[in-house]
């Protein structure tokens, strides 16, 4: 919240996979609120495309409109999981080689060009289960743009140079950017690896760095010959397309192999039992602190608006209404914010809203602490724990269900609110096999009951197999304090009340169940190496 | 500009919505900004700016005070008008911290707030019929702001916790290091987030918090955007009754005009972890004004010159893969400040080339003339670029607020793309003779500590 100026740019030295995809990285615009109501007009829906997919042909989700504007989402239903051992890195070097070089017809250099005077481009998306291509533009401008995005889908040209560029671009990414630029980014990626150690879903998106260096142009080859297939495709549109155009597309991309492996869906993860903290050293000013561990709740579970009613109330993405960023920030200065999710949230730090099509077959439940002044590292990772088990001992208040409902049924409409946004939700829903986002939101949460929450909460929240990741400079010290339970007083700089002073001393000595051994310094650059 | 012009040549992202553009205004024909909106000035001097639109049931209320960090004159007190935005947020005489956010939940509102160089804007976006208490809400901390010490040394802690996180970024220490190298007595030559010194000091500057407010918070510094489901008589109803009675001030920020600047600089920022060599390579350039053909003139150069499609990007980005980043900054502001090309390589061995590469760039289009179709597709871009991206009512106060702050009316996004339309290739040629010359440069570089990289300039101190 309140931030300054530069976050583009920041963004931007950030790089790579950031800069490729997303429209809701542009600098502090959040998205806004729900345009008119969609035209009553026929569409493709869910039992058709699974029909479709059913027998290996591309489906779709259409979302026509009267606007000028035609958004297209292609989006492939395989992603890092499946990356081979040893090659991972080859799902997203595939998706960036894609949209970020040449087809056979034209080279990169000439396609920018050609994308310049539309003010267009196309973004990638690689994830765990899903890999998005993305873009808009203008129906004046849709012929040539589809035209160009078709041929590098269908035709890539796959030059060795290009290769050479994207595969460049990752490495820097995870040693530069992500390890040596960014530590709530790199505690927040590196937690999600060993959240699912073990696991499918256990890199990087982007790979390995030693991985990466391995990889081939014939393995990228490889990868989009056996995963860039009818079946797996699913071909979004939304926006005012001519009538025929959804057909032509899907003619189109019926020159890709045609069956293909059906949608995978993945196991939960086996976690092993105990609380286990791995602390990053690196050479920086201040603390990340990120925690989190699987959950076997999607979208498509009858407990996710429950769970999703509880993280927003813990802590809402950059929002100051909720209860951690209260705690934590408001009535003790620790940081600049606290939060909470129950999906797979990249990038938080440049977004406001998460990303579509990140759908997976595992969540997570997860904290984000802002990064603390290093002598409150152990005091704010106990203050964060005290809170949590607080709420799963207590659970929610009657006052604060109904607020946070009425909040979260409202903010679907945010959420969805330009049709780029609501094709990728529309996307997602399809994966998960649920209702339209906004009704799906409003009809559940008008169903749940406090109940319901807390039993949720009971149910899922748990300690004993949570991950922490903690990014510092002195992190034998860290380790040697957490190890042996060494009180963490915490001082201020102005007077306190006596409920929080109060409180600060129970945090202060609070008890980290972890054994010494589950605590363990990672010394930067074997992160993602 | 700055953000529109990042977000659509230098990121790349696609755009989303064009569908107000067609939908919404009367009168498009060949104007920029194509809703109807109106002006209505109280006797206080607050404006309110109402543009209704066909986006239904919401509102997005932008409220943008023209100050920001370039009205920190005083010495010891960089980053204030960015910590005073936070304390904006703790409580006011009518409504605690904690009624004021419960009252944006019940509404489902998106709030936050900003700071830069030259304004704060306090935005929210919320149903229409929570407009009456939101503007109540609103109009009384601006009024009637009121936090304890405790609370406001509390904030501080928060403001330096801004700072750390930012502080893993070498771009955040890029961006101090040029601006005080490249400006000696203007206050631009701090950043908006401040020395790191003075963001440690806020803690004990409340009374000074109190001045800041009684000097920058009046209604005629102050201008009220409400964009959405709304009409204009209700907007100015709402202003009237719950923003009539706020009292003009009188004060005025002696802002210091920065001196020619007569010889080129350089500074060089060793930095304590790995990383990639970062150059930033500037030119003093012209403030903000809707029909100043050197600024349309530097704002096309800027795409043509530096743009993804430009040869520079193709040569050094995509042919020779020397650089990773390729990105130039050229902000519209109060008072002139700097045209900046960035660029991250990826071998330190490189620099000195790729900071020739850059110079000759500038230096190339002091004598040749860019090629006409390419100007005339940057103006397509541009004005493609800027309608996709008002894609809902947040969206389009949000593009106005910069402009809002320097101008006060939409009319100057209008005025603005008229004068690009004017701008010939000589004219581009022209503003690059008069404004990239040697003394008025300034080049920074950032590497690892210990590498050696070419081009190194006065070291300054390292990572913070």
């Amino acid at each position: 919240m309140r931030r300054t100026l530069s976050l583009l740019l920041i963004a931007l030295f950030m790089l790579a996979p950031l800069a490729a995809a997303h429209a809701q990285t542009r600098g502090r615009r959040r998205a806004a609120p729900k345009a008119a109501p969609k035209p009553k007009m026929p569409t493709s829906n869910q039992p058709a495309s699974n029909a479709d997919a059913a027998a290996g042909k591309p489906a779709n989700v259409l979302e026509p409109s009267q606007s000028p504007l035609v958004s297209v989402r292609l989006l492939f239903m395989t992603g890092t999981a499946s990356d081979p051992a040893g090659k991972e890195g080859v799902a997203s070097l595939t998706a960036a080689l894609l949209a970020q070089g040449g087809s056979r017809t034209m080279t990169y250099g000439q396609i920018v060009e050609a994308f310049y005077p539309m003010a267009a481009g196309f973004g990638w998306q690689a994830d765990k289960e899903m890999t998005a291509f993305s873009g808009t533009t203008h129906v004046d401008n849709l012929e040539k743009y589809y035209a160009i995005v078709r041929d590098m889908l269908l035709d890539p040209g796959f030059r060795e140079d290009d290769f050479a560029r994207v595969k460049s671009d990752a490495v820097n990414f995870l040693k530069v950017s992500l390890r040596q630029g960014n530590d709530e980014e790199l505690g927040k990626e590196y937690l999600y690896n060993i959240i699912y150690a073990g696991h499918p879903y256990a890199h990087h998106n982007m790979g390995t760095v030693s991985s990466l260096e391995r990889l081939t142009l014939d393995d990228v080859r490889g990868f989009y010959r056996q995963n860039y297939t009818q079946g797996n495709l699913v071909i979004g549109l939304a926006g005012g397309y001519p009538a025929d155009f959804p057909a032509r597309v899907e003619s189109d991309f019926a020159r890709l192999p045609s069956g293909g492996p059906a949608p995978k869906r993945f196991a939960q993860p086996t976690v092993a039992p105990g609380m286990r903290i791995e602390i990053i050293q690196r050479e920086t000013r201040a603390t990340a602190i990120s925690l989190g561990f699987p959950i076997p709740v999607t979208r498509a579970h009858k407990d996710w608006p429950a769970l999703a009613l509880v993280a927003s109330y813990l802590g809402q993405h950059r929002s100051s209404v909720s209860h951690l960023y209260q705690r934590l920030r408001e009535a003790r200065g620790l940081n600049y914010g606290d939060y909470a999710y129950v999906e797979y949230f990249p990038r938080g730090m440049f977004q406001f809203t998460p990303s579509p099509n990140l759908g997976r077959s595992s969540q997570i439940f997860q904290i984000w602490i802002r990064p603390v002044e290093p002598q409150n590292a152990h005091f704010a990772l106990r203050a964060t724990l005290f809170e949590y088990d607080k709420l799963i001992r207590e659970g929610m208040k009657q006052e604060d269900f109904a607020g946070i409902r009425d909040f979260l049924t409202k903010y679907s409409n945010v959420l969805t609110s330009t049709q780029g946004a609501r094709l990728g939700y529309a996307l997602d829903s399809r994966y998960y096999g649920t209702p339209e986002y906004t009704s799906f939101m409003r009809e559940s949460l008008s169903r749940l009951t406090l109940a319901d929450v807390n039993r949720a909460i009971r149910q899922y929240l748990k300690t004993d197999r949570m991950r922490v990741v903690m990014v510092t400079k002195d992190a034998a010290a860290l380790r040697d304090a957490i190890v042996k339970g060494t009180p963490s007083p915490i001082t201020y700089n102005s007077p306190k009340p006596a409920d929080i002073l109060a409180e600060d001393k129970i945090i202060e000595t609070y008890k980290v169940g972890v054994r010494p051994e589950q605590v363990v310094i990672v010394p930067v650059d074997r992160v993602f190496q | 500009m700055r953000y529109l012009i990042l977000a659509a040549l230098v990121l790349s992202v696609p755009l989303l919505g064009i569908a107000q553009q067609t939908r919404g205004g009367s009168n498009s024909g060949s104007k920029l900004f194509t809703y109807p909106y109106t002006i209505d000035d109280l006797p206080n001097g607050l404006r309110l700016i109402t543009v209704p639109t066909d986006y239904p049931n919401l509102v997005a209320l932008y409220t943008v005070v023209a100050v920001g960090s370039r009205n920190e004159v005083e010495a010891g007190k960089s980053g204030f008008a960015h910590f005073f935005e936070h304390m904006m947020f703790r409580g006011s005489e009518n409504y605690t911290p904690e009624q004021r956010e419960e009252i944006f939940k019940r509404a489902g509102a998106e709030t936050n707030a900003y700071t830069t160089d030259d304004r704060t804007v306090y935005h929210a976006t919320f149903s229409k019929e929570d407009l009456e208490e939101i503007m109540k809400a609103e109009a009384d901390r601006f009024q009637r702001l009121k936090y304890t010490p405790e609370q406001f040394k509390t904030e501080a802690k928060a403001v330096k916790g801004e700072y750390d996180k930012n502080s893993a970024n070498p771009f955040s220490k890029m961006n101090e290091v040029m601006r005080e190298t490249a400006f000696k007595r203007h206050t631009y030559s701090h950043t908006t987030m401040g020395y790191l010194k003075d963001i440690e000091d806020m803690p004990n500057q409340y009374d000074y918090s109190l001045e800041f407010f009684k000097r920058f918070y009046r209604p005629e510094y102050t201008t009220i955007v409400v964009v959405g489901d709304v009409t204009r008589q209700r907007a100015l109803d709402l202003t009237k009754r719950y923003w009539g009675s706020w009292q003009r001030g009188t004060y005025k920020a002696d802002i210091p005009d920065e001196p020619e600047q007569k010889e080129s600089r350089t500074a060089h920022i060793p930095w304590d972890a790995p990383t990639l060599p970062h150059l930033a390579v500037a030119f003093r350039a012209p403030k903000f004004s809707d029909t100043s053909k050197e600024l349309a003139a530097l704002d096309l150069f800027q795409s043509v010159a530096f743009g993804e499609n430009s040869e520079l990007y193709q040569q050094l980005v995509l042919k020779e893969q020397k650089v990773d980043v390729l990105a130039a900054d050229f902000g519209h502001q109060a008072d002139p400040e700097l045209f900046t090309v960035y660029a991250r390589v990826k071998d330190p061995a490189q620099v000195g080339y790729v900071r020739e590469q850059i110079l000759k760039t500038f230096e190339r289009h002091k004598t040749e003339l860019i090629d006409q179709a390419k100007l005339d597709a940057t103006r397509s871009r541009m004005r493609y670029g800027f309608a996709m991206g008002m894609n809902s009512n947040n969206a389009i106060a949000g593009a106005l607020a910069p402009y809002i702050a320097l101008e006060r009316t939409p009319e100057t996004l209008n005025r603005l793309f008229d004068t690009y339309q004017t701008v010939t290739a000589a004219d581009v040629r022209d503003a690059a003779r008069k404004y990239f010359r040697d003394e008025s440069r300034t080049i920074v570089t950032l590497a690892t500590k210990g590498q050696n990289i070419a081009a190194l300039g006065r070291t300054v101190e390292g990572q913070n």
